[in-house]
């Protein structure tokens, strides 16, 4: 059904123009995609640095939150209307694909993670500058949820690579 | 030796053939490529808006620059041993490759930027360490920073595309085929709309 939606996409006239300007408009936006992700996990990596206390010691938590999360959001904005140009532009290409609904299950997680983790900031503020951020646990979850952006970073290029995964891989399949 | 069997030389590694040989490594090389660059770029830019007074206004520069100069560095390393590792696999393609020498000159050119940060702004550093912004040519330096470094990453998109055949390009040379461990990935369901995968 997907591989369906994707071949119906790709007849669109959206999708027509980017194909027929291939050359320009996907490395185009594939470069803004990336610069996208460059600053969000940027952002992200001095918020975990934060809680581990190995960056910006001398903010709280919530001045380095206040700082980073504009950022962070805005990042994902024009990953979201990057990604969905992407996809427009190549939806076989895209969608057809374990990597790409892996990382868009990734995405979704550490979606869930980023915010629980600022209304719990905002909600217990104190707690959170003077006994959760030194909490061995918060501390692991803080490494777990960099390590799940690493994986979408990782995720986003094997889309490429898709065969990699073979038989997981839907383009394997006739 | 001159350069162009050094290129050959490289090509013929036993490195080199191992990651073109294999599935598995020039995808996951490429990967953890730009995992690098994208720390590399997301740190550096968090000091280039503290020079230039658009974030984090209010700490001190020195500070700052010690708390994060160190991941960039290790992000950077990361970034160039994976893109020397892509190199050897297709040396003499890259080497001739407009995109690729554009982006080593930009590169070169953003440690240039960088050598004239330390020689001016960097100098009075104390001064305005507190300050909301750097002086003029640590602003300057900041601006270009972004600039090149935004450069970089286009310059490194539009290398895989116009080193693959994915740009229609003639063959490589024998012997240093990407379609080798590219192989023929998704055209088996049959699906003409599919251009082949970018590198």
């Amino acid at each position: 059904m997907v591989k369906q939606f994707a071949e119906w996409l790709s007849t669109t006239s959206p999708s027509v123009f980017i194909q027929n300007h291939n050359a320009w408009v996907i490395p185009a936006i594939q470069s803004i995609h990336i610069i996208g992700i460059a600053v969000v996990l940027g952002s992200v990596f001095m918020v975990y640095m934060r809680i581990l206390g190995w960056a910006g010691m001398d903010q709280t938590l919530r001045q380095t939150t206040t700082r980073f999360a504009p950022w962070v959001t805005n990042g994902l904005y024009l990953m979201l209307a990057t990604g969905i140009l992407l996809v427009i532009g190549e939806p076989v290409r895209e969608l057809v694909t374990f990597s790409f609904w892996l990382k868009m299950f990734l995405v979704a997680v550490s979606a869930v993670f980023a915010v629980a983790f600022q209304s719990s900031l905002r909600k217990n503020e104190q707690r959170w500058e003077e006994t959760l951020v030194k909490r061995r646990s918060i501390q692991g979850l803080a490494i777990l949820t960099f390590l799940i952006w690493v994986g979408i970073i990782i995720l986003g290029r094997l889309i490429a690579y898709d065969h990699i995964w073979g038989p997981w891989s839907p383009a394997t399949k006739a | 030796m001159d350069i162009s069997a050094l290129l050959k030389s490289l090509e013929a590694s036993g490195l080199a053939t191992k990651i073109r040989d294999s599935v598995y490594l020039f995808p996951l090389l490429e990967s953890m490529h730009v995992l690098g660059l994208a720390l590399v770029f997301g740190t550096i830019s968090i000091i280039d808006l503290r020079l230039l007074g658009l974030a984090s206004t209010q700490r001190s520069f020195q500070r700052m620059a010690s708390d994060i100069l160190k991941w960039t560095w290790a992000a950077f390393a990361l970034t160039a041993l994976t893109g020397s590792l892509m190199f050897t696999t297709n040396a003499t393609v890259y080497y001739h490759n407009f995109y690729f020498r554009a982006k080593m000159l930009v590169l070169a050119l953003t440690g240039i930027n960088m050598l004239f940060f330390e020689l001016t702004a960097a100098r009075t550093v104390r001064d305005w360490d507190q300050a909301p912004s750097a002086p003029r040519a640590g602003k300057a330096v900041a601006a270009l920073s972004l600039a090149m470094w935004i450069g970089v990453i286009c310059l490194g998109r539009l290398i895989g595309f116009t080193t693959s055949r994915a740009a229609a390009a003639p063959p490589a040379p024998a012997g240093v085929s990407f379609d080798d461990f590219l192989g023929t990935p998704n055209n088996s369901g049959g699906t003409p709309t599919t251009p082949a995968p970018h590198k």
